[in-house]
């Protein structure tokens, strides 16, 4: 089957364009192709694996879940390497952290996966191309090269893969001139210093608890609740747990401009919404986490007919992943209603790529997707969030499993587990369906991993209850959960 | 067109020591087992490599240095602790890469013409 991958849009962006060729010649040397896909990110490169305009690998490799997850694996090192004093480690205290070397070392490992992706697709024989892709017709995408040279590749079917982009908050003076995304932080070469993160969104939440735990001063502004789309309570947690080592929360405010001073700090001017009092503070740097926003504003979707939805710009899909046009298809972040996740992605795109080569007809499952967000305290979870549940099924049908616990870890080293906090939300109705579960500790995404596959095969309460826990570990905790909000009692484990 | 320059060495000193004298250049490399008398590698992967990455240099831009280098007997090649394995961070042969990048391919990659050919002339 031939395939093509095209890039994107995007002032900033170079997108591949992938072509497997097979098809017949068009007409005035146009490209045929069988499959073409815009876009190199983790839902474009599964789908036939192409790039983007760092590198191949999208969002998540290059300013991403990668580079993320190594910066808060450094900021984790830096408090074991405090807990190391009380194991016995002759570690000089206190420990320092040097910016530049975890930042080469990061970038290298980020440009050895672009590299790797790149010789992949290779391999697979899928045509690349590095230009920026728009629709001239429904069957016709335009891509321009670095230099200007125009090609024109038809394809039988386009998937668009084109994701998304941190969203500058335009009308807040001074805002994309002096401050940065989270496509940036990544690739600081020095440090960033003392920095205002402005959100409550995990990527938000992430950066600032990471650049704390690497011991910079770090603010996070929020206009109203942590974590929106998650579960209310953990969200409290994971910010407690922030703010009780080391990050300063302003809550209620937002910012109103952003000014240069002449030493080249930044002075930040916020409100605080509740007493309608104005505030200022001094930053090195401002970083914005308020939303992301999809790739299609030079796509020229309109030329092809694809519809995208009115609030979000984002392009509709139905179950099959298909848009308003039925021979184009949209996945990942790009995509209407879909969770803005890298495993979603690649499973929806292999599958696509799957139905539409005719191996199979498998649709992509959206429910019970696991997903953590990797603060200093990590929180993993699967399923639904009590309040969903709640709302679902009505405050008298739901049950909720809870426990405080402390890692045995903590121990020694007197580490604080005041929000080390496990709680499961299941049905009341014998056999008691576990609906969704949270885990709020160390190695959340390890320990929620497993349960997630637990839950997509409909495990119940008490066959969570008659699995044996592994010891000493924190996640034996989730088998071992026994008191019941509704009863009151005291949810805080007690020792083995 | 063929616009680069080879150099040929063996051993890890020269190929430091090749690599120093062409600072600020690109420079491929192409790791081989040593050869013999005969001019054969122990390495068969070494053998069948070679011609591919010579079509391939065909590719490659004016000004490049392609430095060959041959690593050793077979059995320095197997110890854990030589200078290739240790500092370069090689871990098989043949090996051929763009030095100073994350660009490489490793053995049987080093088979295919169209990997070859992009390594060559990927920027």
């Amino acid at each position: 089957m031939a395939m093509a991958a095209l890039r994107g849009p995007a002032g900033r962006f170079r997108w591949r364009v992938r072509a497997v060729p097979g098809g017949a010649r068009g007409a005035a040397g146009q490209q045929c192709y069988d499959l073409l896909v815009i876009g190199g990110g983790s839902g474009g490169l599964a789908c036939a694996k192409e790039g983007t305009r760092w590198g191949l690998g999208g969002t998540c490799v290059n300013v991403g879940c990668i580079p993320k997850k190594l910066m808060h694996q450094a900021a984790l090192l830096g408090g074991s390497l405090h807990d190391a004093s009380h194991f016995g480690w002759e570690v000089a205290q206190p420990v320092r952290h040097d910016w530049r070397k975890m930042a080469e070392a990061v970038q290298n490992y980020v440009k050895s996966l672009n590299w790797g992706h790149r010789v992949q697709l290779q391999d697979r024989k899928v045509k690349y191309f590095n230009f920026k892709a728009s629709f001239v017709n429904k069957h016709t995408v335009c891509g321009v090269s670095k230099g200007g040279k125009e090609a024109l590749l038809s394809a039988e079917h386009i998937v668009i893969a084109t994701g998304g982009r941190p969203r500058y908050p335009t009308h807040i003076e001074g805002a994309l001139e002096y401050g940065i995304t989270s496509d940036d932080i990544f690739w600081l070469k020095e440090s960033p210093g003392r920095t205002l993160v402005v959100g409550a969104s995990y990527v938000a939440l992430e950066c600032a608890g990471f650049l704390t735990g690497l011991g910079l001063d770090t603010t996070v502004m929020m206009r109203s609740v942590p974590l929106r789309t998650f579960d209310q309570q953990m969200a409290s947690l994971v910010t407690n747990h922030m703010a009780s080592h080391g990050t300063r929360f302003l809550r209620g405010c937002i910012p109103l401009k952003v000014e240069r001073l002449s030493d080249g700090q930044l002075q930040v001017t916020w409100v605080d919404l509740a007493s309608d009092r104005k505030d200022t503070g001094t930053f090195d740097t401002v970083l914005w986490a308020v939303g992301r926003v999809p790739e299609t504003g030079s796509l020229n979707l309109e030329k092809a007919g694809v519809r995208t939805s009115p609030d979000s710009q984002k392009i509709l899909v139905d179950a099959q992943e298909a848009t308003s046009i039925p021979h184009i298809y949209a996945i990942g972040d790009v995509a209407e209603g879909r969770p803005e996740l890298t495993p979603t992605a690649i499973m929806a795109g292999r599958l696509l790529a799957q139905r539409l080569c005719g191996q199979s007809s498998d649709l992509m499952d959206y429910d019970n997707v696991p997903t953590t967000v990797f603060t200093p305290l990590e929180y993993g979870c699967v399923g639904l969030s009590e309040e969903e549940a709640v709302a679902r099924h009505g405050e008298d049908s739901v049950e909720v499993y809870h426990a405080y616990y402390k890692p045995l870890e903590f121990t020694v080293p007197e580490r604080d587990a005041s929000q080390c906090y496990i709680k499961m939300v299941c049905l009341r109705e014998p056999p008691r369906l576990v609906l969704g579960l949270h885990f709020l500790g160390p190695n959340a995404g390890e320990v929620t991993q497993g349960f997630a596959l637990g839950i997509k095969c409909g495990a119940s309460y008490e066959q969570v209850m008659r699995t044996v826990g592994i010891h000493p570990t924190c996640a034996e905790e989730v088998v071992k959960l026994r008191i019941s909000k509704r009863s009151g009692l005291d949810p805080t484990v007690t020792g083995c | 067109m063929a616009g680069y320059k080879e150099v040929s060495v063996a051993g890890y000193e020269d190929f430091m020591q090749a690599v120093e004298q062409h600072n600020g250049k690109t420079v491929f490399a192409y790791f081989s087992g040593s050869k013999d008398a005969e001019g054969k590698s122990w390495c068969p992967d070494c053998v069948q490599a070679e011609p591919v990455v010579r079509e391939g240099l065909k590719h490659v831009g004016e000004g490049c240095v392609f430095i060959y280098c041959q690593v050793g007997e077979k059995p320095y090649w197997k110890d854990p602790n030589n200078d290739f394995r240790k500092k370069l961070k090689l871990t098989a042969v043949p090996t051929l890469l763009k030095y100073g990048t994350p660009h490489k391919l490793v053995e049987s990659e080093c088979l295919q013409a169209n990997l070859v050919e992009m390594l060559f002339s990927e920027d």
